[in-house]
């Protein structure tokens, strides 16, 4: 069972204040919330990597919480900005091998995010680049496959999924 | 014989939560105060430089001045406080509806420069009072300086903090350091007309916001 607000607010206080055994039982709660925060919104063998990058940061900002503010809000405002960093490497990684190789890799890694969210994104982006990026990076197929498949030119695929791409990092830092 | 390092498993979680339990100590809360009290700190140090270089205009106290520098000023006051009021609070991690008072700040500021112009395309010919002060553009380089001044504070404010949202932040540097270093320069300028406080000395706003949209994001970046 995660800790409610009230029990987060209250260990926060201890941890601000530098109680060691508030902090350790803290961390663990804040680790398992961030574990289903991410677990509708990147791949499942990214998320540990993504809460323990997470705990790092709110470890670091912890100064930043105002006690007289909800904590969970807060928490979910640390959580996102990291998701949106995370995404953006990942762009940052597509939009690289995009120039560089004609080939796609099926590392999973790359994979930009969980489909239950992209679903929700895909309708903000024009319908070209959502299908190519859909038939890339979620289907699997080639560059070349994608083209033949949609009629798209291969270098307009390459340019929709980096376009898309960059449009997604850009959604998700703007939607509150 | 020399052992080859093991390469070091991946660190769990729960190795790093007792690492970082382990190394806790107190801290002090960051106050939107402090913010607020930093920035108009830049503000007061950027006016204090700006009346020692360009000297204070005594005209704003022996009633010269012109209906168009108290009314741009304020408008200029107004937006320092508005971006500076969304800076502070876009420093600490939050979620939900943004104010978008500095946009509404900066959409009436901007009804200056456009009355300005339209002045000045309207005028008749040889009226030298629509055009008067236009040539001295260098006011608009003096308040970006002093700009920098409040750039400073606020970056410093947003790295004490943990912004979650550096695009924001950056426009909102951008409308501070601009609309208050306007400000901080504006009172040793003695050319009071429309032309020139209206479009001269709202230059550095809208300069500084796209500087700072582009600048300061990768320096307040955590």
């Amino acid at each position: 069972m995660v800790a409610d607000e009230p029990t987060f607010a209250r260990l926060m206080v201890a941890a601000q204040n530098g109680d060691k055994a508030a902090t350790n039982v803290l961390l663990s709660e804040v680790g398992v919330w961030l574990e289903r925060y991410f677990r509708r919104r990147v791949p499942p063998h990214s998320i540990d990597d993504l809460v323990q990058e997470v705990l790092i940061a709110f470890y670091t900002k912890r100064a930043t919480w105002d006690p007289s503010r909800a904590f969970l809000p807060w928490l979910a405002a640390i959580a996102r900005y990291r998701w949106v960093d995370h995404l953006r490497k990942v762009y940052k990684h597509e939009s690289k091998e995009l120039l560089e190789d004609d080939a796609v890799e099926d590392s999973e890694e790359e994979v930009v995010m969980a489909r239950v969210s992209l679903d929700r994104l895909f309708g903000e982006l024009p319908a070209a680049q959502a299908e190519a990026i859909e038939l890339v990076k979620i289907g699997g197929l080639s560059i070349r496959e994608t083209a033949e498949k949609t009629g798209q030119s291969e270098s307009l695929v390459k340019v929709n999924i980096h376009r898309g791409l960059k449009k997604l990092a850009a959604l998700v830092e703007k939607a509150d | 014989m020399n052992t080859p390092t093991p390469t070091p498993a991946p660190r769990s979680r729960a190795e790093l939560i007792a690492s970082l339990s382990e190394e806790i100590t107190p801290v002090r809360r960051v106050k939107p105060s402090q913010g607020y009290a930093l920035i108009a700190l830049g503000s007061v140090v950027a006016a204090v430089i700006s009346v020692v270089l360009h000297r204070l205009w005594m005209g704003i106290f022996a009633g010269e001045a012109s209906s168009y520098f108290w009314i741009i000023n304020g408008l200029l006051l107004v937006l320092g406080i508005a971006s500076t009021a969304g800076l502070v609070a876009g420093s600490l991690p939050r979620v939900g509806a943004r104010g978008n008072a500095p946009a509404w700040s900066a959409a009436m500021l901007a009804v200056v420069p456009v009355a300005a112009l339209l002045g000045i395309a309207t005028a008749a010919p040889g009226d030298t009072h629509a055009t008067s002060g236009l040539m001295f553009w260098k006011c608009a380089l003096y308040a970006l300086c002093a700009g920098l001044l409040v750039a400073g504070s606020a970056i410093a404010v947003l790295r004490r903090g943990a912004p979650v949202s550096l695009e924001r932040s950056g426009w909102l540097t951008g409308l501070a350091a601009g609309s208050l270093g306007s400000i901080a320069y504006g009172i040793t300028c003695p050319l009071d007309s429309l032309a020139h406080v209206g479009i001269i000395h709202v230059l550095p706003v809208p300069i500084a916001a796209v500087i700072g949209r582009f600048v300061v994001p990768p320096l307040i970046r955590w």
